[in-house]
């Protein structure tokens, strides 16, 4: 009833990802205080982000979760494609990385590869959303769930994919790490409303049909929908609290850069060189 | 425009109304969403999650929009502190808002949601025509508050702002 296809942990694959998470989560937390020690402002908080958002992915692969089968692969799919990614990258992991590092070789090299013209495609956020959105969709429409359950490879490759397009996703809408191409907060977010939708879409649809080649109790079927629902809904209006706060800092420091005639501006189609004389 | 220069304005700017109107508006109808969404899916259960019968376009318009009122709520949140942050709220006008916004979602989900595009109904097995009346009418209701409360705002405006 509970460890059903033999699906609660993933074995080898678990174990690999936990020691790379241990590592990496070992490596931010020396860095960052590294920077702290230099003098440099780093808020504990992204530590934090990093520790936590690594702890529940490693948590989530390995451990058996709660619910029946289609609920607790519901749980894992909330933590390892949503959840974790976005406390991984509100960690600010690549600015990290880049500050620590003394120029060099190393740098010279991460650097080229987060401004090479294929990282700064697939952070074209509706490309990176059609990469998640449609693995997920791949995942449950086909054969391929009831596929991983008998081919542990298999099984751990969509883990990976889940994890990497997941991540690729959150880290091209959020845009906090310093990338070559910015993209304006319509197309952010207008992607965010889309790949909601489609979530919200397949998680309804999931609810009346369950993955082809797959035999879950209706009660099971239900819960985990309507987890991946609300769930998914929770994971959205905290990337749109991402998005929206970017926006008011911005807006607050164009504010303060126009000086004491603040509001009457904002509408006023003025020269540029028009000086606030108080 | 020219060489006068403006009247020193102090800390807080001249109202924005309109600005005012809109985002209370976009909060209105994004907290009249979630009450739906609370009220009737999870406390009172009258709504079904998904209804076998749903159409693929109607399954697309419902992800759409609950997608959208998740958004705006965020969204209208940061823009109402944004408002506030430089004082430039318009106090009567919000309010209008407000109701504006609550009214105008609950009257568009009870004509083209429950009846237009037949997403749903607002309860399963018995005869729904007292609560659509009771739904249509209570978002009317709202929704004509809202408007009186504009005209009201709109002819007491501080210092005759003319415009709205």
């Amino acid at each position: 009833m509970t460890l059903p296809h033999g699906h609660s942990g993933t074995g080898e694959f678990g174990a690999a990802l936990a020691a790379a998470v241990t590592l990496a989560a070992l490596a931010y937390l020396a860095a960052a205080a590294r920077l702290r020690r230099r003098g440099d402002i780093w808020p504990p908080l992204r530590d934090a982000s990093f520790t936590v958002g690594g702890a529940t992915l490693v948590y989530a692969v390995n451990a058996p979760l709660p619910g029946g089968p289609f609920t607790a692969h519901m749980t894992r799919h909330l933590i390892v494609a949503m959840t974790a990614p976005l406390l991984l990258v509100l960690a600010r992991p690549l600015t990290l990385t880049l500050r620590s590092l003394s120029p060099g070789p190393t740098r010279g090299t991460l650097l080229a590869v987060a401004h090479s013209r294929p990282a700064t495609w697939l952070l074209f956020p509706p490309l990176a959303a059609v990469l998640d959105l449609g693995g997920l969709w791949l995942l449950h429409g086909t054969r391929l769930l009831a596929t991983t359950h008998h081919e542990p490879l298999l099984d751990a490759a969509t883990h990976t994919h889940v994890l990497a397009a997941g991540s690729l996703f959150t880290f091209s809408v959020c845009q906090l790490d310093p990338v070559r191409r910015r993209w304006s907060l319509a197309v952010r977010g207008t992607t965010l409303l889309a790949a909601g939708t489609a979530h919200a879409v397949l998680a309804k649809s999931l609810y009346a049909t369950p993955p082809p080649g797959t035999a879950f109790t209706a009660a099971d079927l239900h819960t985990g929908a309507q987890l991946m629902y609300y769930g998914g809904d929770l994971v959205e209006a905290a990337l749109a609290a991402v998005l929206a706060a970017q926006w008011y800092s911005a807006t607050g420091r164009a504010h303060r850069r126009r000086g004491v005639r603040t509001p009457a501006s904002e509408r006023a189609t003025h020269g540029p060189t028009r000086r606030a004389t108080p | 425009m020219t060489s006068e220069p403006t009247p020193a304005a102090p800390r807080e700017g001249r109202l924005q109304p309109r600005r005012s109107l809109a985002v209370c508006a976009l909060i209105g109808a994004a907290v009249m969403a979630a009450v739906d969404e609370i009220v009737f899916h999870q406390v009172l259960h009258w709504h079904h999650f998904y209804d076998r019968s749903t159409p693929g376009i109607a399954l697309l318009s419902d992800g759409l929009l609950h997608t959208g009122e998740l958004l705006a709520l965020v969204a209208g949140f940061f823009l109402f502190a944004d408002l506030r942050r430089r004082n430039t709220l318009a106090p009567a006008h919000a309010r209008a808002g407000f109701f504006l916004g609550l009214g105008g979602f609950q009257l568009f989900d009870g004509v083209v949601d429950h009846k237009l595009l037949r997403l749903h109904q607002i309860r399963y097995g018995v005869d729904v025509t007292p609560y659509d009346w009771g739904w249509n009418l209570a978002g009317l209701v709202f929704l004509l508050v809202g408007i009186s409360l504009t005209v009201h705002a709109t002819r007491h405006a501080p210092d005759g702002t003319a415009r709205t």
